[in-house]
This record gives structure tokens, C-alpha cells and sequence, in this order.
């Protein structure tokens, strides 16, 4: 056979740009196990709700938040995993999608992957990236009375003491 | 199609009954670091429970924006110390990936048993405070902190520093073995099994402890899989899921071991589990010896990182420990981002201290083995 | 059955104890013990590669002041250590390209006045004087007895910096 089998990779990447064509805006593979899909954000429920029921991941390993304040825009990345199905135990496949840095509203995966509970947190105090219908929605690592801007923006400087 | 079980409750109930209390336990050190728990208390029952945790926050992530590559390596495995190979190497291996460096053999293998050694290390900590102090048996206390002594005492020959370790550069380990480091190793393997009898014996057939531990927090199959959680809570639930299986990373993929698991997914279930890690770690570092192939330990790695994303990910004694690296091109990482095992694990604990005796709450807290800097960073 | 548990706690009842009387008996440091740093100043070119690499950004290259005979050069600069800051690492001492620092094994760094911890070249390069003055211990696991302890010898052993053998 001149043409080898797809990965489970690409049948992955296929499968969800067969599905949501207007969604997923690309999907790349840049090493094994790996899946990195761009999406749309206004479609990130039926996503997520396809992931897991369909293709059966089941929770959400980390959220990370990028900020990239010379194209004005912040990066969610989602990594999901699934522990329930062998074949794709070992993957790990990281949905991004972008937010305008002025007003980053996304809606929020916990009423389909719980784990994301705490995550969401984090990332609304760091970055203030607001997840609608999270229900608990407060600080977590800072402290109670910090008024100021979120800390891993890159307008705020870490101040460098040092003898040099 | 994946039939949906009810979620596990994790809100902290708001209702004003008269006869529940508002109870603080903290902000206070636990063992391991300052975390505060906030309950709501009804007579001798926990309704619900709270953590409020990021006491012991420091901007890891920030600060590593501001470090080149190998001088943010002493910041970034601070946050768990007790476990500071392994944070270093899931720091390490996406650098390295990103530069093309690749590791000699002999560097993996003397790589592979440092992080064995932390592993039983990290596990014997835990078996004397969480497991020991917690319940009140002060004796595993002694012992297990004695017998953790020794090991550190072969991890400062073998690095310089007796906890704080910085070994791995990008690019391979910083020293080789010393002369007579196998024999005195082996050795105290050997002591160090003889001893795991005497564990057995004195703490986990303790019929004190099986009261306490046996049939309290119970973490279903399905709700362990549904909060995500990771290491050996997952494992004392019945799901097998190690990433040293499932993408071997340094020597591991020439290694033979098991992955110890129970079904039960109670207390009792994730003691035992950690105590048979620590059994698995002696046998690979025994095989871990006999391979070791001879060679250069380590290559040289650039300064610059390129420009790209890459994840690394190991299993700490915590649970599965991922890092996000971003380069652009200079010698300071854009972005990087830590998923720990205690941050994932956070979430069992509102969902499994709900209706329990106040005294079932350490021993829970024990099992899930919570480390509270790593959680915050 | 309940009585092998109690067996088991109560035979250390009959067991030896062991105490190090520190300070007067210390442990055996091993070879590469990253305790506080050795200058050699004839090595040192002042390049200022320890002070880039250092995570704390505790070194400062400053010239020498208390010793005017010691250096030919009089703007060369040396390694200024800010030993409240030190993490002990050892970054420095790996990554310094003519080798002029070195591992010593000595540890006890405390101070009554903050400033003394600002340790200038000078000082830096003096090996430790106050390890080999006593009886050094070490233990070791043994077969069947366990945990053993024996002093290394009854003469000061204990070595200034990790090349003496």
C-alpha cells in the first residue's frame, strides 16, 4: 500500500472536522500522543459535549491562559484526556481558541467536565477571563483584598531586586 | 455512548440552619504547608467543607517568564521539595524537546533511579505525617523518617544537597555515579525491604488504623474519573493509569514494573497503594543497577529557546505532573505552565468530606496526600 | 494476630541507641558536598558568567579592596557572594569556564550581624578553618544488624575542599 493507515491522530482531527466544519479551524500533530485543535469559542460547548460523549474524554487535565498583548488577544488552551477508553488513554489533545484581551468571556465546561471546577478559577483570577455559568466564581491563590490587575498579565512587571 | 452518573457535590452549603457551626481549621501547617479548610459543622458531622487555599502563592509561573532556562530550575522544583527530581525533569524534558537535545542512555538511567529514590523518599514523608502523625501513630512517625535519612544521605553523595537537588540541567544529569554508590545502594535496598515487613506489621495490619482508615471516603470508579483526579488517589479507585506506562519518558520503557491498584477506592485502598509503590521502586532501581550501560552522561544544550509549545509530563509521587513551555526564541521561556497532581486532587477533597465524623477529616486529608505549595505554586 | 504487632514495637525496647554529639562529633561530609564556595583568585578572570547564571542574582563582580597586593590588575573584578540569598546550587561553580570556584564542605555560615553575610572576595578565597578539628562519624547500613554508626577515625578526618583526596 503506497498510502499508510491514519494515525489515530488525524482519524481524531477528522473526526471533529468532519463533525463541526465550521468550528474547528485547524488541528495539527507536532509530535505522538499529542493533538493541538484551534476552534471557534462560541462553539465550545457542543464540543466539549461531543468529546465526551462521543469520543468518550472524560476530564480535563489543566486550563492555561496566554497573553499576547501585541496581537490584543489572550489564548485559552484546554488539555483533555480520557481515562474510561484504551485506545486513547495515552493522548492528550489541547483545544485553543482566542479572546479579545479587552472583553475575554467564554462559557464555561463545568456543567460537562467537573474537573475543570477549580482551573476556571484560576484562570478568571489571573488572567480575568470571565467563565459564564461557573458556579463559583472567586479568587483562589491571591489574596482576599488584592484590588489590582490580574497578575500573569504582561503589563505587570515582576519587580527585579537584584545587585545587578 | 457514556451513560451519565449524578456529579459528586462539591458547593459548600449556604444555608443557615441554627444548629450548624462555621469552623476554620487553619491557616495553619499541616505537615506539608499552610492550607485553611473551612467547615460547616453539625454536631459531631461535617456537612461540607471549603479549602481555601493559596496561602503559600508565589508566582512560580511569573517568575520563570523572568529566568532563563537552567536558573529558574532551583525556583521551579521548590514548590515540592520533597519530590524536587521529578519537577525538574517535567521542566527539563519540553526544553529539551524544543532545543533537539537528546540525552545519552547512561544519563536517563542515572536519572531514573534518582527520581525512584525521591519517589520512595516522597512516599516515606507522606507514610509519616499523613498517614502516621494524622492518625496519632507517632511511631511510623519515627521510623519512617529514620529510614527516609538514609536515602538522603545517598542522594547527597550522589548530588551535593540533601533535598535540594537541582540536578538536571537541559541536556542530561550534572554528575555520574561516584565510586561505590551501587554497592552502598544495594545494600540499603535490601535493609530498606526487611524494613517494609516491619511497616506492614506495625502500621498497616494495625488494627487501629484499619478501623479508622477502612470504609471512610469512598471514591467511586466512576466519580474518580469524573473529577479527574490523579495519582494514587486514581489508583486506589481501580482505574490503572501510570505515565510512566503510558509514554515512557528516561529508561522506563526497558523496565519492567506493575502498577499497583485497588477497587475498593476507600482510605485503606490509597495507603496501601503507595505502600506497594514504594515495593515496585526498589524492584526498578534493582534493574535500573544491572543495565546501566556505560557512556557519556550528558550533551551540551543551547541557551536560546526556539519558538514553540511543547508539554512534558511525568508521574510525581503526587500524581501525573504536566509543564506547558513556550519559547520565542530568546533565552527566557513566553509561557509556562505547571498541572500538578495535588492541584487536580483539590477537588476531591469538598466532594469526599461531606457528611462524616470530624475525625474522619485527617485521615481523608492524609490519603489524598495534598502538598499545598505545589497545589498553589 | 495482635501479639506479632506489639512484638514488633517492643523489641526496640531492648535495642542500642545511638546519639552524635554535635558539635563536638559531625558527620562525614561526602566528596562534592555543596556547602559554601572557594575562590581561587588566580584562576578567576572575572568574566562574570557565575553572577549571569545565578538563579537568586546573589553574586556581584566587585574589585578587590582589602588586599592591594594580591592582584596584578587593578581593575579586574572578582565574585562578591550575598550569602543570604544563596540557595546553594552550584550553578556557579559547574558553569565557571577556568574552574576558580570549588565545593567546601563547610556549612556553618551563621552570623550575629546580616552584613558579615556579604562575603567579599578576599574572604572567599580562604579555605574553611574550622572543619577537621573533630571526630567525624558515619553510618551505614550492614547486612543483618541494620543501621550501623562508626567513627571514621579518632583523628580529625574531615577534608578543607573537596580536591584534597
Amino acid at each position: 500500500m503506497n498510502q499508510a493507515t491514519p494515525t489515530r491522530e488525524e482519524v481524531l482531527i477528522s473526526q471533529l472536522k468532519n463533525r463541526f466544519p465550521e468550528a474547528v479551524k485547524e488541528g495539527k500533530v507536532d509530535r505522538a500522543r499529542y493533538v493541538t485543535l484551534t476552534f471557534e469559542k462560541d462553539h465550545l460547548l457542543e464540543i466539549a459535549e461531543f468529546m465526551r460523549n462521543e469520543m468518550v474524554f472524560d476530564h480535563v487535565k489543566g486550563i492555561a491562559g496566554v497573553d499576547y498583548p501585541a496581537h490584543k488577544k489572550i489564548e485559552v488552551l484546554y488539555f483533555i484526556g480520557s481515562f474510561s477508553k484504551a485506545e486513547i488513554e495515552d493522548l492528550v489533545v489541547v483545544l485553543k481558541t482566542e479572546l479579545p484581551r479587552e472583553t475575554a468571556v467564554i462559557a464555561s465546561v463545568t456543567s460537562i467536565w467537573p474537573s475543570s471546577h477549580f482551573f476556571e478559577r484560576e484562570t478568571f483570577e489571573m488572567f480575568g477571563v470571565k467563565f459564564e455559568g461557573h458556579p463559583d466564581m472567586r479568587k483562589l491563590l491571591t489574596l482576599d483584598n488584592w484590588e489590582g490587575p490580574p497578575p500573569m498579565l504582561k503589563d505587570v512587571k515582576f519587580p527585579e531586586i537584584g545587585q545587578r | 455512548m457514556m451513560t451519565q452518573t449524578p456529579t459528586p457535590n462539591i458547593t459548600y452549603n449556604k444555608t443557615d440552619e441554627p444548629s450548624t457551626l462555621d469552623v476554620s481549621v487553619g491557616p495553619q501547617h499541616p505537615g506539608s504547608g499552610h492550607v485553611r479548610l473551612l467547615m460547616r459543622v453539625d454536631g459531631d458531622y461535617i456537612v461540607s467543607i471549603d479549602p481555601d487555599i493559596g496561602y503559600v502563592h508565589r508566582g512560580c509561573e511569573k517568575i520563570a517568564e523572568y529566568r532563563t532556562a537552567v536558573s529558574s530550575i532551583p525556583h521551579l522544583e521548590r514548590p515540592c521539595i520533597i519530590d524536587a527530581i521529578h519537577l525538574n525533569w517535567a521542566y527539563v524534558l519540553p526544553i529539551e524537546e524544543l532545543q533537539g537535545v537528546v540525552v545519552p542512555p547512561r544519563g536517563n538511567y542515572i536519572c531514573t533511579i534518582a527520581a525512584e529514590m525521591n519517589r520512595i523518599m516522597s512516599h516515606l514523608y507522606w507514610l509519616a505525617i499523613n498517614a502516621g502523625v494524622f492518625s496519632g501513630h507517632t511511631t511510623i512517625f519515627m521510623w519512617a523518617f529514620g529510614d527516609r535519612d538514609l536515602f538522603i544521605e545517598l542522594a547527597e553523595w550522589l548530588t551535593g544537597a540533601r533535598l535540594t537537588y537541582s540536578f538536571i540541567p537541559p541536556g542530561g544529569p550534572r554528575r555520574d555515579l561516584p565510586f561505590g554508590f551501587e554497592e552502598r545502594l544495594t545494600k540499603l535496598l535490601d535493609y530498606f525491604e526487611r524494613r517494609l515487613v516491619e511497616y506492614d506489621r506495625i502500621f498497616f495490619r494495625n488494627p487501629l488504623v484499619i478501623a479508622r482508615a477502612k470504609g471512610v471516603g469512598i471514591l467511586k470508579r466512576e466519580d474518580a474519573i469524573k473529577l479527574g483526579v490523579t495519582g494514587p488517589v486514581l489508583r486506589g479507585s481501580g482505574v490503572k493509569y501510570d505515565v510512566r506506562k503510558l509514554e515512557p519518558y528516561g529508561a522506563y520503557q526497558e523496565l519492567e514494573f506493575e502498577i499497583p491498584s485497588y477497587e475498593e477506592g476507600d482510605s485503606y485502598a490509597r495507603f496501601l497503594v503507595r505502600f506497594e509503590e514504594m515495593k515496585q521502586s526498589i524492584h526498578i532501581i534493582r534493574q535500573a543497577l544491572k543495565k546501566m550501560p556505560k557512556g557519556p552522561i550528558a550533551r551540551k544544550a543551547p541557551l536560546i529557546i526556539p519558538e514553540g509549545e511543547a508539554i512534558g509530563r511525568v508521574e510525581s509521587s503526587r500524581g501525573e505532573l504536566m509543564y506547558m513551555v513556550q519559547g520565542d526564541n530568546s533565552d527566557k521561556p513566553y509561557r509556562v505552565k505547571i498541572m500538578n497532581g495535588s492541584f487536580r486532587n483539590l477537588i476531591a477533597m469538598p466532594a469526599l468530606i461531606r457528611n462524616v465524623h470530624i475525625a474522619d477529616m485527617p485521615i481523608i486529608y492524609g490519603s489524598l496526600d495534598y502538598w499545598p505549595v505545589e497545589a498553589d505554586r | 494476630m495482635i501479639l506479632e504487632e506489639m512484638y514488633e514495637g517492643v523489641k526496640h525496647i531492648f535495642k542500642k541507641t545511638f546519639t552524635m554529639k554535635y558539635p563536638y562529633e559531625k558527620v562525614l561530609l561526602p566528596k562534592g558536598f555543596r556547602g559554601r564556595h572557594l575562590l581561587y583568585l588566580e584562576k578567576c578572570t572575572g568574566c562574570g558568567i557565575c553572577a549571569w547564571i545565578c538563579p537568586e542574582r546573589c553574586i556581584s563582580m566587585v574589585p578587590i579592596t582589602d588586599n592591594k597586593e594580591y592582584y596584578q590588575n587593578p581593575e579586574k573584578r572578582f565574585p562578591q557572594y550575598w550569602y543570604a540569598r544563596c540557595c546553594f546550587c552550584h550553578f556557579c561553580t559547574d558553569y565557571c569556564p577556568t574552574g576558580a570556584l570549588d565545593y567546601t564542605p563547610d556549612y556553618e555560615l551563621a552570623e550575629y550581624d546580616r552584613n558579615l553575610l556579604l562575603w567579599s572576595p578576599e574572604r572567599l578565597s580562604k579555605p574553611p578553618t574550622n572543619i577537621g578539628q573533630y571526630k567525624s562519624t558515619f553510618h551505614g547500613t550492614n547486612g543483618s544488624r541494620g543501621v550501623t554508626y562508626q567513627p571514621a577515625s579518632s583523628k580529625p578526618t574531615q577534608r578543607a575542599t573537596s580536591n584534597d583526596s
